[in-house]
Formats: structure tokens, sequence, C-alpha cells
């Protein structure tokens, strides 16, 4: 018993390092920051990174919710995330005169809904939700809007994303609702429409999404169009459509959450990030469109002009930015998911 | 004898602070919330309520619990089945060295992550996978069977994740056999199988039990496998109170229902204790 | 007959990490199919630094954890077995809410208990927590094999005056070695996967495995991963293995 208590105490003492200055713990999506960019901070600046990874924004969120001294001084919310955290007083106001490289950012993505003044987050990936088609096995200009994965030739050939607010918002636009619709009325006739698409779908997955579509698991279904590009390179089989009913945008974000130990070493390592060079190269290696327009301009013109990552400005204006729905909608959601995975 | 008994007393100490601060706090905790309120900014908060225990009361819940019932039960069977056998060859293995070999043989796999053996499997079963490939091969099949996305994958994972702890505690029984018992038996003019059903199974019942009880409990909670082999069509237990916490953020229901799936498998063994009672021999287990 | 049931069941142990080393080497980024041979994972993992810290951490944490776990639980389940006491039904009952109670709900309401207790998050909260967990299970396994002990030994050991630790430390501990040993295993093994606890009771400067694992599936399996486990089974089993064969060359 001594001994290991003498064992602990040696394990602790690495840890009075802790009272160093010249750090940084950033909380983000694991893949869409690769760490060559982190080490070329840390050489520039001489602070020390420490990356954490959440694998989903509802675990980051519930974490973040449960200690107000969590020890992060960067965390990554997704838009409607951005929307709810702001609201409940979780995050930092930006000094946006500290972040100079501001001005390197596609106004596309300036003022969103999620964030209408830009004053809690800084946008660092986004992507669209779409169809993805495998062409050996379906034509993908037959396919158009949401309402085509209704199809009886799709029949236990469709993937779906497994994610409750993605498939209803699939289902309202469909419909012709908005994607963040919070009438329960709306909500009640999706629910009633995807019951009847259950049939179709093989497979509900987020995290295995693509290799799904490389490996041929399902032929058709909902996908981002990052993860369809990577798709792509893996199976030239792979296209991606743009549905004309509308389509979803996310956005993952740079925010600060209150309470932040190191908030110079945060806004340094944001305006890093935003560098035009910097972000090229993180969106060359992550494979993610990135919102940094003066990076965008720097990609190779391969990249540039793919439809699938960069769609052009008329299409991106049947975009709608997801924004957050209350705890209330949220539960009734949830509610109508829980029983259409049960009636399949 | 007046003589103060350290031991019992150091013992009983420890094992109470323990078990007080992280095991009684806690669940303490989620009783409580179970009967809170909540809204946007508060996780939980006044006024006791009892609403979250009625929300429970909706045909879906009983859907998802009984499905979750019947997941844990048949896996359970099948671990047990497939390693009571295996437990027993090895437990009574004459040579030690061999034995602890064999039992740590088992345990090293598990030392890899789970979620990435759990993907090993799936690009062993999938329609391109390598079982498939295989049996094409060979001309046994002449389609690729159908093999992922289905009940009989999710079963596939759970007895592979949930298997060695049905043979450890198996293992630690059998070890404890008196071959003299055995042999008695034999004199005496049973024969193998009778041998089997009469000695050995109920000397080993404690690991038995014990056994089903790391895995079922495991199993009633465990989701993750069956989403991603099983192609997360249906919703258990695990997803409902994981949901509850996460996506809608209503703490006190997910409490509130992890009390009653507490309850109800308190209930179970309650029943086995009291059935068990009325055979009592020996010892009694709980 | 019984050799071939063994091998059968331990094929089904090891195919899947075969199955793992093998695609280990698949020269793709996300296919779960083979591509060709590369060495070019092995290579991206020697210069990931921060996976091989994270290893390390949990390796440390595992064995840490499942050795205090076992202790606890083994004078629990003595405890349990030998005493009545104030409270054994409780104690009893609360063992079995441990295991059952799902994981997130644990990790939830050990983060709040941590926050109350401003501990900060990191390897402290960690080991906590880990012991936590596997505690039950320890106490399961050791108490089924106690179960089957002849009682008449400890009445006999008290009857010449021998006090309880003594008991303990000469006749019970030597003849439930193997369940301390089997015990401690799966405390190990339990610590080392776990997810969803460590997710809520970690910290920024302590990072571990299986949290970096689960988030990197996230956005796509890269081989690497299985490059890292490859390397983590085959080390773990060649230390095992020439263990066994130096403690045979002892004796």
């Amino acid at each position: 018993m001594k001994i290991f208590f003498i064992f602990l105490l040696l394990a602790l003492c690495p840890l009075d390092l802790m009272a160093n200055d010249k750090v940084l713990n950033i909380y983000i999506w694991a893949n869409e920051l690769p760490s060559f960019a982190v080490r070329a901070f840390e050489k520039e600046t001489g602070i020390k990174v420490n990356v954490s990874t959440f694998e989903n924004n509802e675990m980051m969120y519930a974490k973040l919710r449960a200690t107000k001294q969590s020890g992060y001084d960067i965390v990554m919310p997704s838009s409607y995330f951005v929307d709810r955290m702001r609201r409940q007083d979780m995050l930092e106001k930006l000094d946006r005169t500290r972040i100079s490289n501001w001005k390197n950012l596609n106004p596309l993505f300036l003022h969103p809904a999620y964030d209408p003044l830009n004053d809690y987050s800084v946008p660092q990936i986004w992507g669209i939700t779409g169809i993805y088609v495998n062409q050996r096995y379906f034509q993908a200009n037959t396919i158009s809007n949401w309402t085509d994965l209704w199809q009886k030739r799709f029949d236990s050939r469709l993937s779906m994303l497994n994610d409750t607010r993605e498939v209803f918002s699939m289902a309202l636009l469909s419909m012709g609702y908005s994607a963040n619709d919070r009438d329960p009325e709306h909500i009640k006739q999706a629910f009633l429409k995807l019951k009847t698409l259950m049939k179709n779908i093989k497979v509900f997955s987020t995290d295995t999404i693509i290799s799904i579509m490389i490996d041929e698991d399902a032929s058709i279904g909902m996908a981002w169009n990052g993860d369809a590009y990577k798709a792509e390179q893996e199976n030239p089989n792979m296209r991606f459509v743009f549905p004309k009913d509308g389509f979803v945008i996310w956005v993952d974000n740079f925010c600060i959450p209150k309470n932040a130990r190191h908030r110079d070493a945060a806004y340094a390592f944001i305006n890093f990030v935003l560098r035009a060079e910097v972000g090229r190269d993180i969106a060359l290696a992550t494979s993610f469109p990135t919102p940094n327009l003066a990076a965008q301009k720097l990609l190779p013109e391969k990249i540039r002009t793919d439809p699938t990552i960069y769609p052009p400005a008329e299409v991106m204006k049947r975009g709608q930015f997801q924004i957050d729905v209350g705890d209330e909608t949220a539960a009734l959601y949830e509610k109508y998911w829980d029983e259409l995975k049960m009636s399949g | 004898m007046k003589r103060p008994n350290h031991f019992k007393h150091f013992s009983l100490t420890t094992v109470w602070l323990w078990l007080f601060i992280f095991a009684l706090l806690p669940f303490a905790l989620m009783i409580v919330a179970s009967l809170l309120d909540h809204n946007e900014t508060h996780i939980v908060m006044l006024p006791f309520t009892l609403e979250n225990y009625t929300q429970l009361n909706h045909v879906i819940y009983l859907h998802i619990f009984a499905r979750s019932l019947i997941i844990a039960s048949f896996a359970t069977l099948f671990c047990l089945l497939l390693g009571y056998p295996f437990a027993y060859l090895i437990g009574r293995m004459q040579n030690v060295r061999w034995k602890n070999l064999l039992m740590l043989l088992v345990i090293i796999p598990f030392w890899t992550s789970s979620l990435i053996r759990s993907y090993a499997l799936i690009a062993m079963i999938k329609a391109k996978g390598i079982i498939n490939a295989i049996l094409l091969a060979l001309g046994l099949i002449h389609q690729p069977l159908a093999l992922l996305f289905s009940n009989t994958a999710v079963m596939i994972g759970l007895v592979y994740n949930l298997l060695p702890f049905m043979i450890l505690p198996i293992i630690t029984n059998v070890e404890r056999l008196d071959n003299r018992l055995i042999d008695a038996a034999r004199d005496l003019g049973a024969n193998q199988i009778t041998t089997f059903r009469k000695v050995i199974i109920p000397l080993t019942m404690p690991g038995i039990i014990a056994g089903c009880i790391l895995v079922f409990l495991p199993a009633m909670t465990i989701f993750y496998i069956p989403d991603i082999l099983g192609g997360a069509k249906s919703v258990l237990v695990g997803n409902l109170i994981q949901n509850q916490f996460l996506v809608v953020q209503n703490w006190p229901f997910g409490s509130a229902i992890s009390t009653v799936l507490t309850l109800i498998l308190a209930t179970f063994i309650l029943i086995y204790h009291l059935a068990s009672r009325s055979n009592k021999k020996k010892q009694e287990w709980l | 007959m019984r050799k071939s049931y063994l091998t059968l069941i331990y094929l089904f142990f090891y195919l899947p990490i075969f199955t793992l080393i093998f695609y280990s080497f698949n020269n793709t980024q996300y296919s779960l199919v083979w591509h060709g041979f590369t060495w070019r994972w092995y290579v991206e993992l020697f210069n990931d630094g921060d996976l091989w810290i994270a290893a390390w951490h949990s390796f440390f944490l595992g064995i840490a954890a499942a050795t205090f776990a076992t202790v606890i639980g083994l004078l629990a389940a003595v405890s349990l077995y030998r005493y009545h006491f104030f409270g054994r039904r409780l104690v009893n009952a609360l063992i079995f809410v441990l295991i059952l109670t799902p994981e997130i709900v644990t990790g939830a309401s050990m983060l709040l208990l941590l926050t109350l207790s401003q501990l900060p998050l990191g390897f402290i909260t960690l080991f906590l927590a880990h012991t936590c967990f596997c505690i039950p299970f320890v106490i399961v396994i050791l108490y089924s094999r106690l179960v089957s002990f002849d009682k008449n030994i400890f009445e006999a050991a008290k009857d010449l005056g021998a006090e309880d630790g003594l008991i303990f430390r000469r006749i019970i501990l030597p003849l439930l070695w193997p369940a301390v040993l089997a015990g401690w295993l799966m405390s190990f093994t339990l610590s080392l996967d776990d997810v969803i606890i460590s997710y809520f009771v970690s910290g920024p400067e302590f990072q571990i495995l299986p949290l970096q694992i689960y988030s990197l599936v996230r956005t796509g399996i890269k081989p690497e991963i299985n490059a890292l486990c490859s390397v983590i089974f085959l080390l773990t089993l060649a230390l095992i293995v020439s263990a066994q064969f130096a403690l045979r060359k002892k004796s």
C-alpha cells in the first residue's frame, strides 16, 4: 500500500507544470485541425498547445455545462450550438480588434442566423448536407430533391445520417418548411412522412459514412459534401447532389468559453489559423471546405473549382444555417425520433 | 475476546468511505435529479416533481425496454453457452503456467480499443468484407451474405465484447473444484453427464451467476456496438438515456429512466434471490 | 475434441485482431476493403507523438486504477463475506447499482460531484472515477470465489488465536490469489477502454487514448489507428509471453 502511495505522489509531480502561463488548451473536432498547424503555432509563439478532441457537439456541450471550470481556452461548437451556448452565457464575447485576419473570411459566412453579430464565433470549417449518389447503380441526374429519396427503387439502399436534427431538417425541407421549424404540427407531419421512408433505409450512420459510400454498403443517401468529396477520391462512381428544395449549411466555429484562463494565447491562435497560407494548408490536409476566402483563393485550381466542395453562389443561396430550436422542441424531435426508429 | 479487531475496522472504514463518496452520493444525486425539473439555463432546478416518472408511462418506452431486455438476455445466454465449456476446460488444467498463459491470452485482445475491434468485425462481415470474399471464392455462396446491419451482427458484436466477462469469473470458480467430489460421484456410479449436472454445475453456480451478472447488466445499457453493427435502426435503453442527457438536455428525465431501469432489474434479482432461498443449501449469494 | 473447441474460441477472439493488423497495412484512407499494401500508416504513427503520449497515459492510469480498485475490492469482498455489519445489505445494493448504472449517468454525476469538490479535471479525477467503476467488478469476482470456501478453516484459525489481519494475510489471500489476479485484469481492461465516463472527468492536460480514438473515428477511420492498436497488441503480447517464459526458467 505504502509503495503505491509513493507511486501516486511521483505521478503527481509532472502536473505541477500546470502553473505555466504559456499554455493553450483547445477542445476541437478531431481531424479538423492537422497537427502540423498546431506545431507551427507552437514553434512561432513558444506557447504549448494541449489538444483535446470530442466526437460530437452534445457531449462537448454537456461537459461544459456541468462544469464552468473545464480548463479549455478554445472550443469548437457547430452552428446551432453556438446559438445555444451564447444564449446560456457560456461563451465570451470576442474582441474583434484582436483578430486582424478577420478580413480573410468569406462574407457568405458572416452574420449567420446562429450568431447574427458575429461576436461569439469565428468560422473555421463548413459543410452542406446533401445527397450522394453512386453512379454505378443510379443516375445522379435523376435525383434533384429530397423527396426523390422516397422512391420505391431505393428500397433498402439508403443510408441516413444518425442525427435527429439532420434527418428531420431533410424531411421538413422536402415539405417546403424551414429546416429549423418549431411548429409541432409541421414536425408531426415530417415524422409521418419519415415513417414511410423507413423501408428504404438500410443504415443510420454518421461515423462510418465515408466507408459506407466507398465500399458501396449503401448506394444513395444523406452525406456532407466534404465527406462525399473524400469518398470520390477513392471511389470515382461517387456523385453529389445539392437538393433543389433546400439544404442545411453547418459551420464549425472557434469560440472562447467563459472562464478561459489563457485568452491572449487564444486570440493569437485564432489569428494564426485565419492566415491565408495556414488556412490553405489546413484545407488541403483536411479536405473540408474552408470559410476563409483568402485561403480558398490560394488553393489549387482542381479543388477551388470542384463543385462538390465549393458549389457556385446560386447553389449556396438555397442553403439554410442551422439554429437552435430550444429544449422543448428538441425534446419533441427526440420523442418522434425514438418512435421513428422503433417503427422500422 | 475483547481484542480490538484492527483489520476489521480498517477494512470496513475504507470500504464504507469509498462507497459512500463514489457510489451512494452519485446514486443519491441521480435519484434527486430525477425528481427535479429543468430548463434551458439550469441543468436541474426546483420545484420537485413526479413528471419525469409519469412521462415514462408511454408504450414506446415499454417497447424500448423490452427490446433491450431481449437482446441482453440472448447475449448472456450465448456468452454462457460459449464461455462455460471454455472456462471449464481452462480452469481444470493441471499445468498452472499454461493455465495462466491461456487466461492472459484471452484478455490481451481486449486491451485494444473495443471500437477498433468492432470496426475490424465490420471489415470482416461487410458485403465486400473478408468472410464474404472467402465464401464467394470457395464457391459456397453466389451472392454476398447480408450480415452487416442486422440483428445477427449485433449479437456477434455483443458476444464478442462481453465473453471475457463471463469466462473470467467461471474460471476462478472451476479452479476451486475439489476432485474428490467428482471422484466420489463416479464411485457412486454416476456417468459423466450426471456428474456434470448434479455435482459440477451446482458447485460452479456462484461463478455462473457472477458471469451472468457481469454480462447482462452492461448488455442492458450498451448502445454503440448495436449502433455501428446494427445500423442504428432501433433504440435501446442506452441510446434513450444517452439522448436524454445529450441531445434533449433533460438530465432529470434521463435520471428517471436510469432509476426505473435499476429498480426493474433489482426486482428481477430479488425474485431470483427469493426463489433460490427455498433451495438454499450452503451460503447465500446476494 | 477439447483442443479444437479451445482453438475455435481463441480464433473467435483473435480473428478480428488479425483483421485489424492486416488492415493497418491497407493502402486507403477511408475504405474498409483491401486496396494494397503500404507502410505509410506506420510512418505517420511514429511521427505522431500525441497518440503515443495518450497511449502511455492510458496504460499508467489503467495500472494505477486497477491496483487501487483491486485493493479496495478485496477488502470489500472479504468484509462482505466474513462480517455481518451495519449496512451490509446497502453495500450489496450499491455494488449492484454501480454496475448497472449507464456510463453516461455515472459520468455526469461524477463530474458534478468532482466539480463541487473543486478538484481540477485531470489525472486525479480520472483515477478516482476509474477506480470507482472497477471496484464492483472486482468484488463480484472475488466474492463468487470466496463463497466456495470452507468456513471451517476460519473457525479453526480463530480458535487457535489468530487475529483477523493474520487470517487475511496467511489464509485468505493465498487462496484467493487467482481471483485477485482475474479482478485486476478485468479492471485494467475496463479502464483501458472506458470512454464515456473518462470523457466527462478528463482535463485538457492529461490525454488518454480511448478518447482520442473515439473522436478520430468521427471523421473517418484512418488505418493509422489500426497501426497503433497493432503495435500495442504485439508489444503486450511479447511482454506477457516473455514474462511467462522468464518465470518458467526461475522455477
